[in-house]
């Protein structure tokens, strides 16, 4: 008799008329990674928001640690010990890093007070246990985005789970904090915690998972041990299709300087950033979390203001004051937050890709053209396979990768001379990764310079034809195409 | 109960999706639509129940009833859209009629008069939307504030007593009627149709949606959010003037308190036409008729001779009603956030 | 330290600009007007706005919940009311009392339950039971003002506890009670994490819906003791109790600092601008300026006071970031 911690039996889940899950069967077994993979919008969140008390299912049951339960709310979740890292960040930006964690959870005394020594304690004893440096008394808000997944790591760790559900948990960290990921995970399977695992990246899932499950379309295609599959396979089960090359071929041609930046400077964030682009190339900004790559692109684009610096674009010095400016003179910037930064939740998918490109849209004397809207909406749902491809439906009920592939189509939408991505692929699966690498290889080569800020290293060393690493606020170095992981960690971590 | 019928209703909006049937649905399922057949159903009841209610003079009463209201309501939906409130329309009203006003008394041309008396509304409106656009003060302080300065010196000006005695030609601007009906029904209607218009289809009104929904994000994609932050309760303020000089030369007389209490019933007709305190979110033709819709109910007191006492009652279950429907609508159509 | 980071480090107090106003008011006050501090205005100043006080309290918790209540208003004079209609129907004082602070709950329960129920936004379903108490107010009285409260009744508005008037006295003690558990208390703080982001107080286990209906719930109650306060000051009832009550209050909570999208905000913060209304309302008492300038200055007043927040705000930011526009839009 084998012991299974988790049985899923015969999941449906409809969102009004749209049937997401479709006769879900998995069986999990106590300490086991189990990792489970498939294309953007297959239906892997929803599938954990169910196991966690978050939606209920429309059909079937569940059965924990022997008895069926039926959850009706994530407290009921979390107190029979399931815990979720959720793909959306789910902190409080307000609040400092020891309150986010012990949510709801605080050490108290018998009437209830906070003893606040002893939660900063806690905090600091479980951030110290993953290996980050982080002050509990931080507010969330000040951090980045890949220390606040850290936090929401440690959040769930912190509540003593039995089964741990980490949702993309390592899609804003870099190589340095997905190694410590890695330890914690290993930790917790030693202790015999059971692990559900979703990522995009699939070497990753190969990595440190027991078997794995593939959705596609809100159907299981299968489960698979791990060491008896292979990626050529999976990918096959979640696309339906072989795929080609993740990469698109590197430039052959190198033209003209078209842009660069000297003498950027902010203080206690970044000091003097000089680089330059040349036509029919991808520039690649490496580095660790927190090492201004985000603040140098902001500060490009108008969003904050550096204290010193130029920016000359095709050999005229352009003055940007505000994101606005930068627009007009065609450098755009795709923000890494697509909840806050980004995108409209609230508002269609059409009115998303139109966004950043309004004026683009309007006649001589301001009126919007509806046809021509509509019609380049069509355009990119079909050129980014955006699903489901309805371009009235609000963006907040996208999938996660769906919602990335807006963002993208809003900066395409925009036609910019000088694109900075940064993480333009994040959350995205496999199968679009590669459509959208060779996108923005097209962009290039029909003459935009294009920046691309990635904390994957495989993308920036695929992708990129020059690699410029930051660290700490400075650049440490501009690297070839050849360049290997080794040699970029190394200028990373000087 | 609710859940199949939604399930029934969605069904069918899949199975049509393409032609004009949906395209009809579409429009058919609107809050305007929905607000239209209450106050329809509400004017037949009354037609019923006072043989008053249908006759001529009692509808252009009605209708001039509603313009100042419609006109504060205008505004105000531009404002609710970019995620702002602007409490100080009623005071701006007042203290633009009493401006108005007195400049007529002190001999000033009826036409130059009424110019300043809209570039008066049109500055207060303005200096609220610098504090808010510019230095990024909370615009319910800011109109706050507003509202009592503007109220106060309402009062300072005038010692409380009435400013009357304007000269005749001022007067037909509100009194007066061209085919019987008044002259500023004529300007309310223009104005709806020309902000709904403008809303729907011109870009930089459009982009308050845009705004009102997500302020950074709307920055970061180039949108010139404090510019048009600013143009809101510019706006604002201007039709705040406008109903000032409506009310003014209908009554005959300025007065400090006139206004008192208008910001409510402009956020109310708003809000029961389709506006949402989240911003983001509002439709012109709805606060039309969420005017509309108070207004009638106003009258049918009055027609009906009904205890006054119960009109706060009724007036604060039909806003609960309203919006209860459309909350109704939304989850129907999966637009609220689950 | 330098003069610069010396100012740097002056800014990083909160509340600076409305500590900076009041001060200068106070001063200056006390300057032209030495009658200013004594212990009588103090205690005029106090009983001016005690009823704004003690409901600036919850609808801070309310505040910060990223809610509003605009229902208090009714509340007031609803629980004012209903005192009377009680007391003259022979209930004894604790039953009146108890039975109209229990219906002042009720109206709070039902605001959290159609802000639970419908998810329309707060701001709506107050406004709707704001007006709808409004009129049960004047159906109830005719629009006449209930009389013949009796003399024990007197002590909740008029009566004093170590020498100091009962509703300030009141409001002290609760003042304190609401720091220290919004402050430390497990229950209380959950409040930021509503306010500061749902989600995450979805998924951190919190009963969202329960603690709506508390705080609404408490607000309410709190309501309806300044509205039997008040009938006890003026041993009567009418439904003109507490016109415009409700953003006398929201103006104290926010320019305390806390912000309208929720998750931010303390009680002292509350507290300041609390005084600063107070004093602003007193200054006119004692200067015996014309009323109708009150609202002038008093408008005046509020812009200066939160402009300097602001403009030290950006100071304490530091050089460069805007503010960003979600951190102070509804
Ligand atoms: N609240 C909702 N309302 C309506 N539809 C929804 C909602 N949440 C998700 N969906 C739809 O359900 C489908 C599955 O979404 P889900 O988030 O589970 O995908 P996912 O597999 O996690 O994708 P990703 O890899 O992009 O995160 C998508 O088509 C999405 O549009
Ligand atoms: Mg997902």
């Amino acid at each position: 008799m084998i012991n299974y911690i988790l049985k899923i039996e015969g999941i449906s889940k409809r969102f009004f008329t749209n049937k997401v899950l479709d006769d879900i069967n998995l069986k999990i077994k106590k300490g086991e990674v189990h990792a489970v993979v498939g294309e953007n919008g297959a239906g892997k969140t929803t599938l954990m928001k169910i196991i966690g008390g978050i939606y209920t299912s429309s059909e079937g049951k569940i059965i924990f640690d022997g008895c069926k339960v039926n959850f009706s709310s994530p407290q009921e979740a979390i107190n029979s010990g399931i815990s979720i890292v959720h793909q959306e960040l789910s902190l409080v930006p307000k609040l400092k890093v020891a309150q986010n964690i012990f949510s709801h959870r605080e050490p108290v005394n018998r009437l209830g007070f906070i003893k606040w020594a002893e939660l900063r304690y806690k905090a600091k004893q479980i951030l110290k246990h993953i290996g980050v440096d982080i002050d509990p008394s931080t507010l969330v808000g000040d951090l980045s985005v890949g220390m606040q997944q850290i936090v929401e790591i440690a959040k769930a760790l912190s509540q003593n789970a039995k089964i741990i559900i980490f949702d993309e948990p390592t899609s804003a960290l870099s190589e340095k904090e997905v190694n410590l990921f890695y330890q914690v995970i290993n930790d917790l399977k030693s202790k015999g915690v059971t692990i559900i695992f979703i990522s995009h990246k699939l070497t990753e899932v190969f990595k440190i998972s027991d078997k794995m499950s593939v959705l596609r379309d809100g159907k299981l295609i299968g489960t698979r041990k791990t060491k008896e599959t292979s990626i050529e396979e999976i990918i096959k089960m979640m696309v339906g299709r072989e795929l080609g090359n993740l990469y698109p071929d590197k430039s052959s041609h190198i033209g003209e300087k078209i842009f660069s930046v000297k003498g950027f400077s902010r203080k206690a964030k970044f000091e003097g950033i000089e680089f330059d682009l040349y036509k029919g190339e991808i520039l690649g900004f490496a580095g660790l979390v927190g090492s201004g790559r985000t603040e140098v692109a902001r500060s490009i684009f108008g969003a904050e203001k550096p204290e010193s610096g130029e920016v000359i674009l095709e050999g005229k010095k352009v003055e940007i004051k505000s994101p606005r400016d930068a627009i007009k003179n065609g450098i755009c910037y795709l923000t890494e937050d697509r909840r806050n930064w980004g995108l409209f939740l609230e508002k269609t998918l059409r009115q998303n890709i139109i966004a950043a490109s309004i004026n683009k849209f309007v006649n001589k004397r301001g009126f919007l053209k509806n046809r021509e809207i509509k019609e380049k909406a069509k355009h990119f749902i079909d050129y980014l396979n955006i699903k489901p491809a309805d371009d009235k439906i609000l963006i907040l009920n996208l999938s996660g990768g769906n919602q990335q592939k807006t963002l993208l189509a809003q900066w395409l939408n925009a036609e910019p001379k000088i694109l900075i991505a940064d993480e333009p692929t994040r959350g995205v699966d496999v199968g679009a990764k590669a459509e959208i690498h060779k996108h923005l290889r097209k962009l290039v080569e029909s003459g935009v310079g294009v920046i691309i800020i990635s904390s994957e290293l495989p993308e920036i060393i695929g992708l990129c034809d020059r690699i410029a690493v930051f660290n700490e606020g400075k650049i440490t170095g501009i690297l070839e195409k050849d360049a290997t992981q080794e040699e970029i960690m190394k200028y990373a971590t000087l | 109960m609710i859940n199949d019928k939604a399930k029934n209703s969605s069904q069918l909006i899949m199975n049509s999706s393409s032609g004009h049937l949906s395209r009809l649905k579409e429009i058919l399922d609107t809050r305007e639509i929905g607000l239209l057949l209450i106050i329809f159903v509400a004017s037949i009841l009354l037609s019923i129940f006072s043989e008053n209610f249908l006759t001529f003079s009692n509808l252009t009463s009605v209708a001039i009833g509603m313009n100042y209201d419609v006109l504060l309501a205008l505004g105000m939906t531009l404002v609710l859209l970019s995620k702002g409130i602007d409490l100080s329309v009623g005071s701006i009203l007042g203290l633009t009629g009493i401006i108005t006003t007195m400049l007529l008394q002190a001999g000033v041309s009826i036409l130059f008069a009424v110019i300043l008396g809209l570039l008066s509304g049109t500055f207060l409106g303005f200096i609220n939307g610098i504090f808010i656009a510019k230095f990024r003060i909370n615009p319910f302080i800011v109109t706050l504030g507003m509202m009592a300065i503007a109220r106060g010196l309402s009062v300072i000006l005038t010692s409380g007593y009435f400013v009357s005695n304007l000269p005749e030609g001022y007067l037909i601007i509100g009194q007066g009627k061209f085919l019987g009906i008044p002259n500023p029904t004529y300007v309310m209607i223009l104005f709806v149709i020309l902000f709904d218009y403008l809303l729907r289809k011109w870009g930089p009104f459009y982009k308050a949606f845009y705004i009102g929904t997500n302020p950074d994000a709307a920055e970061l994609s180039g949108i010139n959010v404090s510019s048009i932050i600013l143009a809101g309760y510019v706006i604002s303020g201007f039709l705040s003037g406008l109903a000032a000089i409506f009310m003014t030369s209908r009554l005959a007389m300025g007065y400090a308190q006139f206004g008192l209490g208008a910001e409510l019933k402009a956020i109310c007709a708003a809000i029961i036409g389709g506006a949402s305190m989240g911003g983001g979110e509002g439709s012109i033709v709805g606060a039309f008729l969420g005017v509309m819709l108070l207004a009638i109910i106003n009258n049918g007191f009055v027609l009906l001779n009904l205890s006054i006492y119960w009109q706060g009652v009724i007036n604060g279950l039909i806003l609960v009603i309203a919006v209860t429907v459309d909350a109704i609508r939304r989850a129907r159509k999966g637009k609220s956030r689950v | 330290m330098s003069l610069n980071e010396k100012f740097r480090t002056i800014t990083k107090v909160k509340n600076l600009g409305l500590l900076t106003t009041i001060v200068l008011i106070i001063i200056g006050m006390a300057i032209f007007f030495p009658r200013f501090l004594s212990p009588i205005n103090i205690e005029i100043l106090g009983m001016g706005f005690v009823q704004e006080a003690i409901m600036a309290l919850g609808m801070t918790l309310i505040i910060i919940s990223a809610g509003i209540d605009l229902s208090i208003a009714g509340v007031m004079p609803f629980s004012a009311i209903m005192v009377g209609i009680f007391l003259n129907n022979n209930f004894g004082i604790t039953v009146s009392i108890l039975l109209a602070l229990l219906l002042s709950a009720l109206v709070g329960f039902v605001n959290a339950q159609m802000i639970n129920r419908l998810k329309v936004h707060p701001f709506i379903c107050t406004l709707a039971t704001l007006t709808t108490l409004r009129g049960v107010n004047l159906v109830i009285t005719k629009g006449e003002t209930v009389t013949g409260f009796p003399p024990a009744f007197y002590f909740f508005g008029q009566g004093r506890v170590f020498g100091i008037p009962f509703p300030i006295f009141l409001f002290a003690v609760m003042a304190i009670a609401f720091t220290y558990l919004l402050k430390n208390h497990k229950y209380f703080q959950q409040v930021y994490f509503i306010g500061g982001n749902i989600n995450s107080a979805r998924y951190s286990g919190i009963n969202i819906d329960r603690f709506i209906i508390f705080i609404y719930v408490l607000n309410s109650i709190l309501a309806g003791i300044a509205g039997i306060i008040t009938a006890s000051q003026y041993i009567s009832a009418n439904t003109g109790f507490g016109i415009g009550i409700e953003l006398r209050v929201i103006t104290v909570v926010i320019i305390g600092g806390v912000s309208l999208s929720g998750g931010k905000g303390n009680i002292g913060g509350t507290i300041l601008g609390i005084l600063f209304l107070a004093i602003i309302n007193n200054t006119f008492v004692q200067t015996g300026a014309p009323t109708y300038w009150q609202e002038v200055v008093y408008g005046s007043m509020l812009l200066i006071a939160v402009f300097l927040e602001e403009y030290i705000g950006a100071k304490r930011e530091g050089t460069g970031v805007l503010k960003r526009w979600r951190e102070f839009m509804l």
